[in-house]
């Protein structure tokens, strides 16, 4: 077990360098961060005499180079935008991406698999078909869109939630802020987190359905219920267990989806994150906090997929001789 | 979606307004750093003037007004200007304010680290006269130079030094990128960068406050209907800029106001002047039409600019004859005539060059720089199918944008020029139309390479003509050069559109620059 | 494991009738008259794909074709004259006085296209990829979930911008035009393969370590004919949920590029660009060229998942 791990870790640095490289030879064609940076009363000569300032003149890979190694050192770099450090103000931003991916996540999780066990077992029950056909409403129109029309009916009609941002936070610490704690910070996050968990929510109950529906048609399973086994323990203890393999998988690529997705999201509500830093980084094409950014959500996808496939093997012992036997 | 106004004017009203004295506004972009000679951007400026004071000041009718220099005159024969500097002012840390910060602003803002250096090209010397009197010298007689540093804001030697902020860093960022120390109206509570910045008012400012703001808290919405969603639910007071589009219905709104005005900027359409064949398109690689006057000419000719003020931009924004609006110092007014919606004649002039079979070019436009840009680069491709010549229009991110023009990646491109500083004739005169010098600083985004010896030998003239009769003449026979050769096609200038909540009284400059010392939270 | 291999022994009854009847008489008909959303949804799609192929015989007005077009036009209501022009349209126009029916017809083409194509290719290569890592495990299975990572790092739009940039770079300038389209089918697809592959190689493993598998490699198959015949068809059922969704995901992905700018090109829209387009229309009252695209959309995804959800439970033996 021990051994997979250590090989996996260091599958998984092989992958952020990976990343790197990518990530730095698309910055170029994502625009100049140049015309951002200076006034309309530049010269030519003073373009080039920042390019050369910043290492733009160089070769992508010299400046992924000197980006590592900067990151060696703890050094992430100085916003081309903000002018101070990238590593500020990612940990000024976090707080606000992972209060709304985990309440998103959790909507999603929570609300996916009881749905999806209801409408496996219920499953030509009306309430189930129509749970199903509403679900997809959802995830047939873009995030943007759901956005922007809970903003109309909610914020602008009813006047009953805030149009953006955050709310009113706490500082808890030296860096972490919080919209938990204030009325303000919880109906701030009520719009958002909906718009973003929605796609996931459903993705989850589908799957969850028809994995439910074939572990229910299984031989033990009509056994169990043979031999006498309330339909409770039945549907919870043997079928919904059974069904966690590719639900776990799911949920491990998805949480990586509501941070790629908390990029529109946030973007909608002015929501921010950093999902709307690295867009504005985008726009003002602000390499360092692109770089940053792109880092940080490798580190943490590498994460879970070293989570989720240690959970494969604990879920599914099959797996366990294969894995951790190495090859 | 009709059924649902009235419910829609309900919501408006039931929201309500922030606390009074409190104001909450929200704008497109954040201002990127707080440094007054870092950034020559029109949000960095328009904001840091709420914090920072410069010498002059422009009024709500941008006219010149003293400020931290009480009175200017000129030195002699127009050797210089001689500024007498207001007593008694302190900065916001309670410094006093005098001479030695003038110098220091200037050798701050002069330095090459600096973005607004290019301010002070004209001048040759700086000098103290004493504590309360400076004089600046230029290499020429420079009558629009004071009002070219309305934007030079003076910040204090002490403050500068104690925290290593002596020159400015675009790189790094140093402690004046975060913090601000002016003598402005306002100062900095707290700011967060991409987020919320708060100011509250100075108390010891040395001008009469007509504002009665306690605390102001600005937030940048990138997304335009996000920000109207905000002014109709009442999260903010006032937003600029409102999508034209929604003007209307704002002004419908109980609750909300809309405020409209001209902006500086003038919209027009460039073209590849040098290149000798064309680089997209289905003729790409064939000579280049636009070298021939008469193409250029059926172009203008060909687009129904009253069209598109009309229906993109709701009869809100006038027509362009110029590189300059009507109301700007050097317009001429001789030259007040555009070229009329002809496509008969503009047919009959491409036939005349030998393109009556028509061409395809490309057009580059950007789709996230002036306000319905890529709508208008359509409709323009539209008006241009119907003499015949098809343009592929290829629409893109302002930061993809600059960079394609400098690499000459274009046939006709969108562009618009605000003549920040001076706001006079000679401004785009120098960027837009003289041929391209680096040395000489001239004609930096005149991407097309356009070119005339005329036009470059009068404006060293332009710029040093102390009489204003003589000037007005020599830019009068300047705009018909440039127009009759067809340079660019001037198109429309842009309008000014904000929208704020009626409790909410505020002037709009026409410098699309927001001075919260004029709002009034009733 | 009888039900692992889930193939029906065919009877000699059966094979003399043509294969249209057998297929009419099957129970996948069968189910399929018994669904009335599914039929409802199939007539859905059908009449949407048809009217998007035939979009040139329907339309009244050709919208991509700008000589065409007449600015005057902008904004007209639905079926109410314009004040200008006198000319009425059933959907209204668009901004740049397109006919928005017109519009619809053709984006929806773009759109269709740019979402089969792009699930196709992601399909093909997530399948593949996965049977590979899962089977073959050692090298091959660490290389291709490595680079699976490594796309899942990059938010999907990342990956679009990143392909549309590079593709920027090395097409000559007067083919990029034509080339957004091709672009959006890659990016799209490339964004989503891994999905396939991680569910297909999950799958496998499992499947793998079963009896009959271990059988058919004691018996001599090759390990391509044991991936195709015995471990594919037992991967297809999330698969198809997958795919299903992809679809759709891949139609309204388009659409989320269309917002963050890199879509198909304003002149010539596809549904997603519509929407973008309106969306900016919402406050001022024009509400029909959002609407109407927007309805447009939904129809055809959410048919597309109606459609695809009783597929799977119909094409699923197990679940009968």
């Amino acid at each position: 077990m021990l051994a997979f791990i250590i090989r996996r870790v260091g599958q998984s640095i092989l992958v952020l360098l990976i990343v790197g490289l990518v990530a730095f030879s698309m910055f170029r064609f994502v625009g100049d961060p140049i015309d951002n940076m200076l006034g309309q009363e530049r010269t030519m000569e003073d373009v080039e005499r920042l390019r050369a300032q910043l290492g733009l003149d160089q070769p992508f890979p010299v400046q992924y180079y000197r980006f590592l190694e900067g990151a060696m050192q703890g050094n992430l770099g100085v916003s081309y935008r903000q002018g101070r450090e990238v590593s500020e103000i990612i940990l000024e931003r976090a707080p606000a991406t992972l209060e709304l991916a985990a309440v998103s996540g959790i909507l999603a999780i929570v609300f996916g698999i009881a749905l999806g066990v209801f409408t496996a077992i219920r499953r030509n029950g009306v309430a189930a078909h129509v749970i199903m056909a509403t679900s997809l409403i959802g995830v047939s129109l873009p995030t943007f869109l759901i956005g922007i029309l809970l903003i109309y009916l909610f914020s602008v009609e009813l006047g009953w939630l805030p149009s953006f941002g955050r709310g009113e936070v706490t500082r808890i610490g030296e860096t972490w802020t919080t919209g938990f704690l204030t009325e303000s910070g919880l109906k701030a996050l009520i719009l958002p987190s909906i718009t973003l968990g929605l796609y996931q929510m459903t993705l989850i109950m589908r799957l969850v359905r028809s994995e439910m529906l074939e572990v229910l048609r299984q031989d033990y399973i009509r056994f169990a219920r043979a031999r006498g086994l309330k339909d409770r323990v039945v549907n919870f203890r043997h079928a919904l267990k059974n069904t966690m393999v590719p639900v776990v998988t799911v949920i491990g690529l998805q949480l990586g989806a509501i941070i790629a997705f908390a990029i529109i999201t946030e973007t909608v509500f002015q929501w921010p994150g950093v999902g709307l830093l690295f867009i504005n980084a985008i726009q003002f094409v602000d390499i360092p906090v692109m770089a940053a950014y792109l880092m940080l959500i490798s580190v943490m996808f590498v994460g879970i997929n070293l989570i989720v496939d240690i959970l494969y093997v604990f879920i599914d012992p099959r797996l366990r001789i294969e894995r951790t036997g190495g090859h | 979606m009709r059924p649902i106004l009235p419910l829609f004017l309900a919501g408006a009203v039931v929201a309500g307004a922030a606390t009074a004295e409190e104001f909450r506004w929200a704008g497109q972009t954040d201002p990127q750093t707080m440094d007054p000679h870092a950034v020559s951007s029109a949000p960095v400026l328009g904001f840091l003037n709420n914090i920072y004071d410069g010498l002059v000041r422009m009024s709500k009718d941008m006219t010149l007004e003293p400020s931290l220099a009480e009175s200017w005159d000129p030195i002699g024969e127009g050797e210089g200007w001689r500024f007498i500097l207001r007593q008694g002012v302190t900065f916001h840390d309670g410094a006093t304010f005098d001479a030695d910060d003038v110098l220091f602003a200037y050798e701050r803002a002069s330095d090459e680290s600096s973005d607004v250096r290019s301010w002070f090209s004209p001048v040759k010397e700086f000098r103290v006269v004493d504590d309360y009197t400076v004089e600046i010298y230029t290499n020429a007689p420079n009558p629009l130079f004071p009002a070219s540093i309305a934007n030079w804001m003076m910040m204090d030697r002490g403050w500068a030094e104690a925290n290593n902020a002596e020159r400015p860093d675009k790189e790094n960022g140093n402690y004046a990128t975060l913090n601000a120390n002016g003598t402005g109206a306002f100062m900095i509570e707290d700011r967060q960068p991409g987020l919320t910045t708060t100011l509250v008012p100075n108390p010891d400012w040395w001008d009469e406050a007509e504002h009665n703001i306690t605390r102001a808290t600005f937030t940048p919405i990138q997304n335009p209907a996000t920000a109207v969603a905000a002014l109709l639910s009442g999260d903010v007071d006032f937003v600029e800029p409102v999508p034209i589009q929604d003007a209307a219905r704002l002004e419908s709104t109980d609750g909300v106001e809309v405020i409209r005005g001209v902006e500086t900027r003038s919209i027009m359409l460039g073209f590849s002047h040098e290149a000798d064949t064309l680089k997209y398109g289905a003729s790409a690689g064939a000579p280049n039409p636009f070298q021939d006057v008469r193409v250029r000419e059926a172009v203008a000719k060909a687009i129904n600019v009253d069209a598109i003020l009309q229906t993109i931009w709701r009869g809100n924004a006038q027509p362009a004859s110029q590189l300059v609006p009507p109301q700007l110092s050097g317009y001429s007014a001789a030259n007040d005539a555009r070229p009329a919606y002809d496509p008969d004649g503009a047919r009959a002039l491409l036939a005349e060059a030998g393109y009556g079979e028509g061409f395809g070019f490309g057009l580059m436009c950007p789709n996230d720089r002036y306000p319905n840009d890529e709508a208008v680069c359509q409709a323009i491709v539209a008006m241009l199918a119907q003499i015949g010549i098809d343009a592929e229009l290829n629409a893109m991110p302002v930061s993809n944008y600059w960079p394609e023009l400098r690499a000459d990646n274009f046939d006709m491109y969108l562009i618009g020029w605000s003549p920040g500083g001076s706001l006079d004739h000679e401004h785009p005169l120098r960027f837009l139309a003289s041929t391209p010098n680096e040395e000489k600083r001239l004609g930096s985004w005149n991407f097309g390479g356009y070119s005339n010896a005329r036009l470059d030998e009068l404006l060293p003239s332009i710029l040093s003509e102390i009489d204003l009769a003589k000037r007005q003449a020599l830019l009068d026979e300047v705009t018909s050069i440039y127009q009759s050769e067809v340079a660019y096609v001037p198109l429309y200038v842009q309008p000014l559109t904000w929208g704020v909540r009626d409790n909410i009284e505020l002037t709009q400059r026409p410098d699309n620059f927001f001075i919260l010392r004029w709002v009034t939270v009733n | 494991m009888a039900e692992a291999t889930n193939k029906a022994p065919v009877s000699t009854e059966q094979k003399e009738k043509s294969n249209w009847q057998r297929f009419l008489e099957s129970d996948f008909i069968y189910s399929f008259k018994g669904s009335p959303i599914a039929m409802v949804s199939f007539a859905v799609v059908c009449i949407l794909v048809l009217s998007a192929v035939f979009a040139p015989l329907i339309a009244p007005t050709n919208p991509f074709n700008p000589a065409s077009l007449n600015l005057m036009n902008g904004f007209t209501p639905p079926m109410e004259p314009n004040a200008f022009t006198g000319e009425s349209f059933l959907l209204g126009t668009d901004d740049q006085g397109r006919d928005v029916f017109s519009t619809i017809l053709y984006g929806m083409r773009i759109s269709l296209f740019v979402g089969a194509a792009a699930v196709l290719f992601a399909m093909v290569l997530g399948i593949t990829l996965g049977l590979l890592s899962g089977y073959l495990g050692g090298w091959t299975e660490t290389i291709i979930m490595r680079v699976a990572d490594v796309q899942l790092t990059f938010p999907s739009i990342l990956v679009a911008m990143l392909i549309f940039g590079i593709a920027k770079g090395v097409t000559p300038v007067e083919y990029r035009d034509q080339m957004a389209i091709w672009v959006l089918i890659l990016a799209i697809g490339l964004s989503d393969w891994v999905q396939f592959a991680r569910v297909v190689r999950g799958a496998t493993l499992v499947e793998k370590s079963k009896d009959y598998v271990a059988a058919a490699r004691l018996i001599g198959r090759k390990p391509w004919a044991i991936m195709l015949r015995h471990i594919l068809p037992n991967v297809m059922g999330p698969v198809l949920v997958i795919a299903t969704i992809s679809l759709a995901l891949a139609i309204i992905a388009e659409a989320t590029l269309s917002f963050l700018g890199v879509g198909a090109p304003p002149t010539q829209p596809s549904l997603g660009t519509l929407i973008r387009i309106g969306q900016g229309f919402l406050f001022s009252g024009e509400w029909w060229i959002l609407f109407f695209p927007a309805c447009t959309l939904l129809a055809l995804a959410l048919s597309v998942n109606l459609l695809g959800d009783w597929l799977r439970d119909a094409l699923n033996p197990r679940l009968r």
